[in-house]
């Protein structure tokens, strides 16, 4: 069954692939440019942007003939990676501004606006919002709003704004059918047959059409009068994780040049992230190195974030510490989005790090000691001593609450780790209770004062069952520190000191 | 008194300033610092620990009441001089209630001028800095240094075979005080005050 859209928008980017390339080189918006795919001499121009287009560049056009139209154009290979960000960024902005959009193509995305009036304001504003949106992702949109996806599609590509509804096929009368791409026999037929507007189309015999051209030109009549096809909406939803990329014309094998790269990629996905109010939770960066391997690396966050300088420094801090093996020819970042909270501060508690502060704090202390060694840690459901396992930072300032629960003046005795325990020789007593422990922190000591055996044990129902004797000790040498007898092996292991 | 109950951030261990609590092994030096780790970390304030050998134990600390989410854990896997470059960074980070460094048994070598930069950039950030391990390292740099020795030890079970360690007790000395215990009968208290911690 074909649903029924009350109100629909279209966002339209003309030039997609040229607008794509202008995104990633925003200087290139201020020159002729042209997108080009093929072997030399067999160049062709793809695409080429507005200046461009103005010298006569054209589509199709060989880029010598090109260059001798505009010899000051600027040529630049097809990105299929800069072409699918752009769209990725395209369909990022619509969906913060409705939940319910349809990726058509690259460049084109139909937008459900039904309802968007009490929250965003009336079809120009929304038509602005759309518009705002495409604009803050680097990409020049047009919109067209419409009672079908058809008739918002052309408003979009003929500068129509908005189609009152049961008025498309009035309201596109008037738009030259040289607006709009045709199959070639189609277009060869309206030209033979003198239709110079869509209204000249529409008011053909549909019979007759059918006859001379078949279901193309039906599907082209239906064009004329803004009706849909029966093709069902297929709802976009954005993917878990977001990913920013650029190709490069050249290979980089120093650090400096690439965090320009990276500035500009790093900057492109905060900005996508903060149009649909979202924020990066983890971070992943991927390098393509001349030879034809990959590289990939995940970079820690101590918060979730979206401003640009704090992630550039932590991959750069990474690169630093980890250089690419070989010289870089593309390069991709990734995060996984999750949704921002807001989080309010209160008067008279305590600020915690700033988030740039803290991100060039962590990305230095990364370098210095590892990634693995930095970070908080929560305790894991597990009695196997020792277990813990990597937990996120808390931010938030405020007292903690579960404070309540614990009494005020509790004082526990601390235990130092020794990571991984330290395997000691010892001598028990006819009770067989620890005597004499060597190894340990003297070379030789013996037993003051003893408490054990505390049984524990786990994982029995697994292949990695473990069970160990704990014992408490006093050591001649001033230490009080805890044994295990390892239950599996009959090995003792000096496990920490009380402290 | 010396107790918990003032063993806040406001009362001795004060932001922009460094104290210092060393002692020999099991005298009551790191629990003495998961006391303060507690007492920052529940009031709402964010700490890091800078763990020179990587012997700070997770579930001593989640028991002694510190809030784990709110700690920041830097192991150094040994290596002093990874341990004071992380502490120096961390101490010019605003935002940190506390940072520690936990120097263990072999606490490195600091020069006077290197400590009073680091008072220094505890003022700057308004952190408190505190140091832990067998000797002093800041000298005068400190306004606070405490030592700590073991006083007494206490068993569960019976008295011929015990099978858990109850507890320990310990003194704890005030070393050096450049006004950061400003009160003369708090200060009384707190030098040779007894202390108990249970296992």
């Amino acid at each position: 069954m074909v649903e029924r859209l009350t109100r629909v928008a279209c966002v339209w980017v003309d030039a997609f692939a040229a607008a794509a390339a202008e995104r990633a080189e925003p200087a290139l918006r201020e020159c002729s440019m042209a997108v080009v795919t093929g072997a030399a001499p067999a160049t062709r121009v793809v695409e080429a942007n507005a200046a461009a287009r103005e010298r006569g560049i054209r589509a199709g056009m060989p880029e010598a003939e090109a260059v001798a139209r505009c010899p000051e154009l600027i040529r630049r290979p097809t990105s299929p990676a800069c072409v699918d960000a752009a769209r990725r960024a395209l369909l990022d902005a619509c969906y913060g501004v409705s939940p319910r959009i349809e990726d058509v193509a690259p460049g084109l995305v139909h937008i459900d606006v039904a309802g968007l009036g009490r929250l965003v304001g009336d079809e120009g504003a929304i038509v602005e919002r759309l518009s705002r949106a495409g604009r803050a992702v680097g990409l020049p949109a047009r919109v067209g709003v419409a009672g079908t996806r058809t008739a918002a599609r052309i408003a979009a590509r003929a500068g129509l704004a908005s189609i009152a509804a049961g008025d498309e096929a009035l309201a596109l009368a008037a738009v030259p059918v040289s607006a709009l791409e045709w199959p070639e026999a189609i277009a060869h037929a309206l030209t033979r047959w003198g239709v110079a507007t869509l209204g000249e189309l529409a008011a053909l015999p549909r019979a007759g059409l059918s006859a001379r051209l078949g279901a193309p030109g039906l599907a082209a009549h239906d064009l004329a009068r803004g009706v849909d096809d029966p093709t069902p909406w297929l709802s976009w939803s954005p993917p878990p994780f977001w990913e920013e990329a650029q190709e490069l014309d050249w290979e980089i094998d120093a650090l400096g040049p690439l965090v320009a790269v990276l500035a500009r990629v790093v900057e492109r996905l905060t900005v996508r992230l903060s149009a649909a109010y979202l924020v990066a939770d983890a971070l992943e960066l991927r390098l393509a190195l001349a030879g034809g391997s990959h590289e990939a690396r995940t970079v820690a966050l101590a918060c979730p974030m979206d401003a640009p300088r704090p992630l550039l420094t932590l991959l750069e801090h990474d690169l630093a510490a980890r250089p690419p093996h070989a010289p870089v020819t593309a390069v991709a970042v990734q995060a996984r989005a999750i949704p921002r909270r807001a989080v309010g501060g209160e008067l008279g508690r305590s600020t915690p790090p700033a988030e740039r502060d803290l991100a060039t704090v962590l990305a230095r202390l990364v370098t210095l000691v590892g990634a693995e060694a930095v970070g908080a840690v929560a305790l894991a459901d597990s009695h196997r001593p020792d277990a813990f396992v990597p937990a996120r930072l808390e931010l938030e300032a405020g007292p903690d609450t579960r404070a309540d629960d614990r009494e005020a003046g509790d004082a526990v005795l601390a235990l130092r780790r020794l990571r991984p325990p330290r395997r000691v020789s010892v001598v028990t007593d006819g009770e067989r209770r620890p005597a004499n422990v060597c190894g340990a922190l003297a070379p030789e000591a013996r037993v003051v004062d003893c408490a054990g055996p505390w049984r524990v044990s786990g994982d029995w129902w697994d292949a990695g069952a473990w069970a160990r004797d704990e014992w408490d000790v006093a050591l001649s040498d001033g230490a009080v520190c805890r044994l295990a007898r390892d239950l599996v092996s009959g090995e003792w292991y000096l496990d920490g000191v009380y402290d | 008194m010396f107790s918990l109950g003032t063993m806040t951030p406001a009362s001795w261990v004060r932001a922009e300033t460094i104290t210092e609590i060393v002692g020999e092994l099991s005298s009551g030096r790191t629990s003495l610092m998961l006391a303060c780790l507690r007492d920052v970390t529940v009031a709402g304030g964010t700490a890091a620990l800078v763990d020179a050998d990587g012997a700070f134990d997770p579930a001593s600390a989640a028991r002694a009441g510190v809030v784990l989410s709110r700690l920041l854990w830097v192991r150094c896997g040994g290596r002093r001089d990874a341990a004071l470059a992380a502490t120096d960074l961390l101490a010019r980070c605003p935002g940190f209630a506390l940072v520690i460094l936990d120097a263990g048994e072999t606490p490195p070598r600091v020069s006077l001028g290197a400590a009073f930069r680091l008072r220094q950039a505890a003022r700057r950030a308004r952190v408190a800095v505190l140091l832990v391990g067998r000797r002093r390292v800041a000298g005068a740099g400190a306004t606070l240094a405490l030592r700590t020795r073991r006083d007494a030890l206490a068993w569960t079970g019976s008295r011929r075979a015990p099978t858990r360690l109850a507890g320990m007790s310990t003194r704890v000395h005030v070393l050096r005080n450049q006004g950061a215990i400003w009160d003369p009968s708090l200060l009384a208290a707190t030098s040779n005050e007894r202390r108990w911690w249970s296992a």
